[in-house]
């Protein structure tokens, strides 16, 4: 394909701005980075479309070339049309070298394995020396320029790859401070400090010192091959080169560097060099300079900030923004080392007037004020990163930056926010004096409402009024002499703009801590005292669902009972239900339950119906706490329908979850009494727990069913009674029983969890045989185990006894069994099994390691289950 | 220190837009750079469909401005400096410092050398102040002396070319995009000694040091026991200020469909009388047209606008020789409709205000002056020296005093300092 026209490209390139990503999609952005190469070289295409051309390589570099092979060709193609271009006048030389370096960096491929670079560095090097390049560079009359344009190239390469150029400082110090036909001052100013700032700080990581980078003055280029070793050092860290402050305390690692006396002489004499012709350079210029250096210095040995102190005199009465903020950020590096307290007071001074000066646009303003509020002080009292009034910064001095309704709402609230911080430090506040801030704050504050209130005035102001209020009521929190006119306006507004009420929700939302409740309530008695019509009906509802709860619960269901006959459509019985919803959750009952009940007959719509019949049903059926939590902000994707989305709400809320469980359960010791044996069950809970109800289920049904117990509520760490579960066994048998647990949590939720089952042992079922009645227990006894023969069983056991012998097992295991004692030797135990089943013990003639027993019952399944009871009595001695 | 992308958009109320990308500017360079320091809270820059949109968004320069919404309108949505953080594909593109005049919106995009997470104080970024100074010079270009739309796209036409001088990398050389265009201009051959960057070229003619001061006076005068009259002047020198140069009343009495007026102003006797004009404009905000005006000047012609309800009393190059002038009058309005009179917020039932316009030339309230005897020139070559001084109302503003009026500081301003711009 030849060469496109100059009206194709013109369309072409339109086409690529009008969207980048989308030409590139399509079929001919394919060839376009080619086709742009190859263009560039056409005879047919004049200079300015060539130039254009440029112009989007330099914007989309990424786009045409997106890697770095297809860069470095560019890269080279770029230069080969520099090199080839006729030795007159061409506008195209300054954009191809700018188009070379943006495509070798932007596509990563600047390096020394990199033809293009190797091409690229010591041209601009050449160029930017001011040497001869010979005429295919063009005349004379476009050499200034080019020297210009390498400069900046070369300064760009160092931004991207720090250290480039660490071994061109001497040679960029000569040619600055040459004589006669010069180098521009500017681009070689700029792009010596940045190459010293990356070599001070690339030698200071490496613990290097500056090995005489300052003062060697051979040139690499044609001399030799480039020097990459700093760029390689300095690759892995792009330097800022004007790091944040003062957090960069990094930046002292600066301090690591220790140049020797003479480097050290030499680096302060290219300081001064620079600092000496700065004024030459533009300010924003300037600006750049002084942030390079300040942070090149800023805790480097040996060389104090009195370097920048003969150009502060210049510099303290500038109106120029970049300069200002320039010195701002030498104060902020250097602080009281290079300013004193009276430079501070006056720099307060010039930001406190350029704040205002009508000569400067309102965007300038608002920035130096910023400053203002965030200026780095010597000596700082509050916390470093908030905005304050500076200490010196006299509240005389601050009169004319105090906020009035005719300024621009940005400015407005900028300086707003600096009245709130002097009424904060004002102590006379109290006295309510005509003249203090506070006083002032107030006025301004109701004509602000005063404005908003306006009928058909635009958002924007009603958007200005919330704002301050909002402003004032976080920085003056707790100050009631400011916030209860405050909140009394804010009354009188909603009074005369009820349509406002959004705005009051919001500001409800975000002030809840410092104003909320105050505002609530005059808020709430703002609504409740209207007749229910009227067109701001639906703004009354809007706010009382976030104000209304359970205080004045009278006059707000009044206020709905009335509202209720003007809610015709069915947005405005929504929002009459959503009132009715916030009173649920607020716990409002008896009144509620009426005005539900009306409204589940009386309301038009269906879904309003329906929906006032769910909350009716809802507040006769659950608890207060339930409630709270079944209508809490639903987290439910919003639906078409209210009902349906509030549904998903109630079925998470209402349904049970199941959980692990916060509670452990264990069975506490015997009781031994009564006629049925009863667990006594000890109930630990890690988190409170609510509406506890435990449901038990006998493995093996040897037992009846057993019943569920109830506990109302539980709480960790506070100690519980034993719960008690009566056991009426079918046979005497141990088991287990399985646990489910169903409880309510603090948030509301009820869960259900099972817990681990809980071992009913042989021993829990042992019940005494009642007391004879006179004493005769010998003869109970003789005839309890008589009577097991011969339908029971007998069985001879040897029972083996810890050191404290007989009697301490029988009174720690067996006491209150115990029928006939003769101690420490003899025993007679008589054992109830319920249902109707005896174990008897005599344990007789005891010696000293042990005691024989004979063991009889009436019921022979319970022999092996005695045997093993007695067996591990005697293992747990 | 570097931009990394500008835009000029123009508001188009009314557009399905409202708005178009007139001219937009990305530094991939930049871009590089950024991706590096901001690290995982980096993101990108938008195309320009995308861009405009969030903007005027964020600037409120949509034409929806009916409902509340919260991620617009929100009382917490503070902003105090004109610098922004726009909603682009679900991130914040922040900082974007952006600001709109005369129906364009000037934007570029700052770059932050470190992690933007947490956002650092704006004060602590080098290229925010950058950013303000490029966008202040785009807008001096494009309006120092444009009169018509043609103009302005010319202008516009030229600004890639003029960047490209002024901004190649988007780190800004010199905010004077007119030197850019000079240097373009004038590419001189020789430079036998050090030339200034802000400077283009060499200057052929005779060489010349102006000296020019110019003072700004502001007033609010309320004519009110409990309020206490303010006045500012503020200029290139330091300066203290006795009295406000014209003080004056203004009173308003309305009687059923009609306004009585009452003006009285009086030059301060030290002040020069003298001047290149002197005008009092009288809105009447929130009425209908004017109908019929009734009045009396002492001195002076009075101009009555009918539609815009304005009336302008010129006063003219000098006060009759009693300093003293006075103007009153009966003024009808009829009915009022929205589109055609001025709406004002503060302009409400009885509050109003006149305003005060006048310049007068050799000549500051404070006495300030610069002798061209005095000025010396460290500079080869003897440059002529000449002086000037002026001073200009701003804001002056006499109320109303039978109504209320907004209280700007309660309290005597005397200004007993104030600038002095240097010449860099």
């Amino acid at each position: 394909m030849g060469p496109l026209s100059r009206e194709a490209w013109a369309q072409l390139l339109g086409a690529f701005r009008a969207s980048p990503s989308a030409f590139m999609a399509a079929p001919e952005g394919e060839d376009l980075g080619r086709d742009l190469l190859s263009d560039l070289r056409s005879e047919k295409l004049s200079e300015p479309t060539k130039v254009s051309m440029l112009a989007l390589s330099l914007e989309y570099p990424a786009q045409l070339w997106p890697d770095a092979p297809a860069a470095e060709a560019a890269a080279t193609s770029l230069l080969d049309t520099l090199v080839l271009l006729p030795p007159r006048p061409s506008a195209l030389r300054r954009p191809l070298l700018l188009a070379a370096t943006t495509a070798l960096v932007t596509g990563g491929a600047l390096g020394p394995t990199s033809g293009a670079s190797l091409r690229l560095l010591p041209l601009l090097l050449g160029l930017a020396s001011g040497g001869d390049l010979g005429r295919g560079f063009g005349p004379a009359s476009e050499q200034r320029p080019l020297q210009a344009t390498a400069c900046e190239c070369l300064r760009e390469l160092e931004s991207c790859q720090p250290g480039l150029l660490g071994g061109c400082l001497g040679l960029l110090r000569g040619l600055l401070g040459q004589e006669g036909p010069v180098a521009p001052v500017q681009p070689l100013s700029l792009l010596l400090a940045l190459a010293l700032r990356n070599t001070l700080v690339i030698q200071a990581r490496a613990g290097a010192s500056l090995q005489g980078l300052l003062t060697v003055r051979a040139s690499p280029p044609g001399g030799g091959p480039w020097n990459w070793t700093l760029a390689q050092a300095g690759e892995a860290h792009l330097q800022p080169q004007a790091p944040s402050w003062p957090a960069a305390e990094e930046e002292c690692r600066l301090s690591a560097l220790e140049p020797s006396p003479e480097e050290a002489r030499e680096l302060r004499a290219a300081v001064a060099q620079l600092l000496d012709t700065s004024y030459l350079l533009t300010p924003v210029a300037q600006a750049q300079l002084l942030w390079l250096l300040g942070w090149a210095l800023r805790g480097l040995r040996g060389q104090p900030p009195v370097l920048f102190k003969p150009q502060l005199v210049r510099l303290l009465s500038t109106a120029q923004l970049t300069l200002l903020h320039a010195v701002l950020a030498l104060k902020a590096a250097f602080g009281e080392a290079l300013f004193t307290a009276q430079d501070e007071a006056l720099l307060l001074r010039r930001l406190t007037l350029a704040a205002q000066h009508p000569a400067l646009p309102l965007p300038a303003h608002l920035f130096h004020l910023h400053c203002l509020l965030s200026f780095p002080e010597n000596c700082p009292l509050g916390p470093a990163g908030e905005e304050a009034a500076p200490l010196l910064l006299e509240p005389q001095l601050c009169r004319g930056l105090l906020p009035h309704l005719l300024l621009d709402p940005m400015a407005l609230l900028a300086r707003l926010h600096l009245l709130c911080l002097l009424c904060a430090e004002d102590e006379q506040e109290e006295k309510g004096q005509a003249q203090s801030p506070c006083h002032y704050l107030q006025e301004l504050l109701a004509g602000l409402q005063q404005r908003a209130a306006l009928p058909g005035s635009p958002r924007a102001l009603a958007t200005l009024c919330f704002r301050a209020s909002y402003l004032v009521a976080r920085c003056l929190a707790g100050r009631h002499a400011v916030l209860t006119p405050l909140t009394h306006g804010l009354a009188q507004l909603y009074r005369a703009r009820p349509a406002l009420a959004p705005h009051f929700v919001d500001l409800l939302d975000r002030v809840a801590p410092e104003l909320g409740e105050l505002l609530r309530v005059v808020l709430r008695q703002e609504v409740v005292s209207r007749p229910g019509g009227g067109e701001a009906l639906r703004w009354h509802l809007q706010m009382l669902a976030r104000v209304a709860d359970r205080d004045a619960q009278s006059a707000t269901l009044a206020f709905l009972q009335a509202a209720a006959v003007h809610c015709s459509d069915w947005g405005l019985q929504q929002a009459l239900l959503r009132v009715c919803r916030a009173l649920l959750r607020a716990g409002v009952g008896g009144g509620l339950a009426d005005l539900l009940q009306a409204l589940a007959r009386q309301l038009e719509d269906p879904d309003g119906r329906d929906h006032a019949r769910l909350y009716y049903i809802l507040l006769s059926h659950l608890s207060g706490p339930k409630l709270g939590v079944a209508l809490g902000p639903s987290l439910a994707a919003p639906a078409l329908t209210s009902l349906v989305a509030e549904n998903q709400g109630f079925a998470t809320a209402l349904m049970v979850q199941e959980a692990p469980a916060p509670i452990r359960l264990s069975v506490g010791t015997q009781r031994a009494e009564g006629p049925v044996p009863v667990l006594q069950l000890q109930v630990e809970v890690l988190e409170p727990v609510y509406s506890l109800e435990l449901r038990f289920r006998v493995e093996g049904h040897v037992y009846a069913p057993l019943g569920a117990v109830h506990v109302p509520c539980l709480c960790p760490g506070r100690p519980a009674r034993p719960l008690l579960l009566p056991l009426q066994p079918r046979r005497p048998a141990p088991t287990q029983l399985d646990i489910r647990a169903l409880y309510t949590r603090s948030t509301g939720l009820t869960c259900y969890t099972r817990l681990p089952p809980l071992p009913v042992k042989f021993a829990d079922l042992f019940l005494p045989f009642p007391k004879p009645p006179g004493g005769a227990s010998s003869g109970f006894f003789e005839e309890l185990w008589d009577s097991c023969l011969p339908k029971g069983a007998e069985s001879r056991l040897w029972c083996p006894l810890g050191p404290h012998g007989l009697e301490a097992l029988v009174s720690r295991h067996l006491e209150p069994f115990v029928v006939v004692a003769q101690p420490p030797t003899s025993y007679h135990v008589a054992i109830r099994l319920p249902p109707d089943s005896a174990l008897l013990l005599r344990l007789e003639a005891a010696q000293a390691d042990g005691v024989p027993v004979v063991l009889r019952t009436d019921d022979w399944a319970v022999l092996p289950l005695a045997g093993d009871y007695l067996r591990g009595l005697s293992a747990a001695g | 220190m570097a931009q990394r992308a500008v835009w000029l958009v123009s508001h188009e109320p009314g557009t399905p837009l409202c708005g178009t990308v007139r001219f937009s500017r990305r530094f991939p360079t930049v871009e590089k750079r950024a991706k590096v320091f901001n690290g995982t809270s980096y993101v990108p820059i938008p195309e320009d469909g995308p861009f405009l949109k969030s903007l005027l968004f964020e600037l409120r320069l949509l034409d929806e401005d009916k409902d509340f919404m919260e991620s617009r309108d929100s009382c917490s949505r503070i902003n105090k400096t004109s610098v922004y953080g726009l909603k682009v594909g679900g991130e914040e593109l922040w900082p974007v410092v952006a600001f709109l005049k005369n129906g364009i919106v000037y934007a570029c995009v700052p770059l932050v050398e470190q992690t933007l997470s947490p956002r650092p104080a704006l004060i602590s970024i080098s290229a925010i102040s950058q950013g303000f100074e490029l966008l202040f010079g785009i807008q001096d270009f494009l309006y120092s002396s444009q009169r018509m739309d043609t103009e302005l796209n010319t202008k516009l036409s030229q600004l890639p070319d003029l960047l490209l001088q002024a901004c190649p990398f988007g780190t800004v050389l010199d905010a004077n995009l007119q030197n850019s265009l000079d240097s373009i201009n004038f590419a001189s051959v020789t430079h036998p000694q050090k030339q200034p960057a802000w400077k283009a070229g060499t200057y052929k003619g005779k060489p010349q040091v102006s000296i020019s001061i110019t003072e700004k006076v502001k007033s609010m005068q309320y004519d009110k026991q409990d309020i206490a009259d303010t006045w500012q002047v503020v200029g290139t020198v330091t300066c203290k200020v006795p009295v406000p140069p014209i003080l004056g009343f203004y009173q308003i009495k309305e009687e059923e469909a009609q306004l009585k007026i009452t003006v009285n102003l009086k030059l301060h006797e030290s002040v020069k009388n003298n001047f290149e004009f002197c005008e009092a404009h009288i809105p009447f905000y929130n009425r209908g047209p004017i109908t019929h005006v009734e009045y009396k000047v002492s001195f002076g012609q009075l101009e009555v606008f009918r539609e815009k309800s304005l009336l302008i009393w010129i006063i003219g190059q000098k006060f009759p020789k009693s300093m003293e002038i006075s103007l009153s009058g009966t003024i009808t309005f009829g009915a009022k409709s929205h589109d055609k009179q001025p709406f004002d917020h503060i302009c409400i039932a009885g509050t109003a205000y006149l305003k005060l316009h006048f310049r007068i030339l050799d000549y500051t309230l404070t006495g300030c002056y610069a002798d061209q005897h005095s000025v010396q020139v460290f500079a080869s070559g003897k440059p002529k020296i000449s002086t000037h001084r002026k001073l200009i109302s701003s804001d002056y503003y006499i109320w109303n005093s039978k109504a209320p009026a907004p209280v700007t500081y309660g309290s005597l301003l005397l200004w007993t300092h104030c600038d002095a711009f240097d010449f860099v």
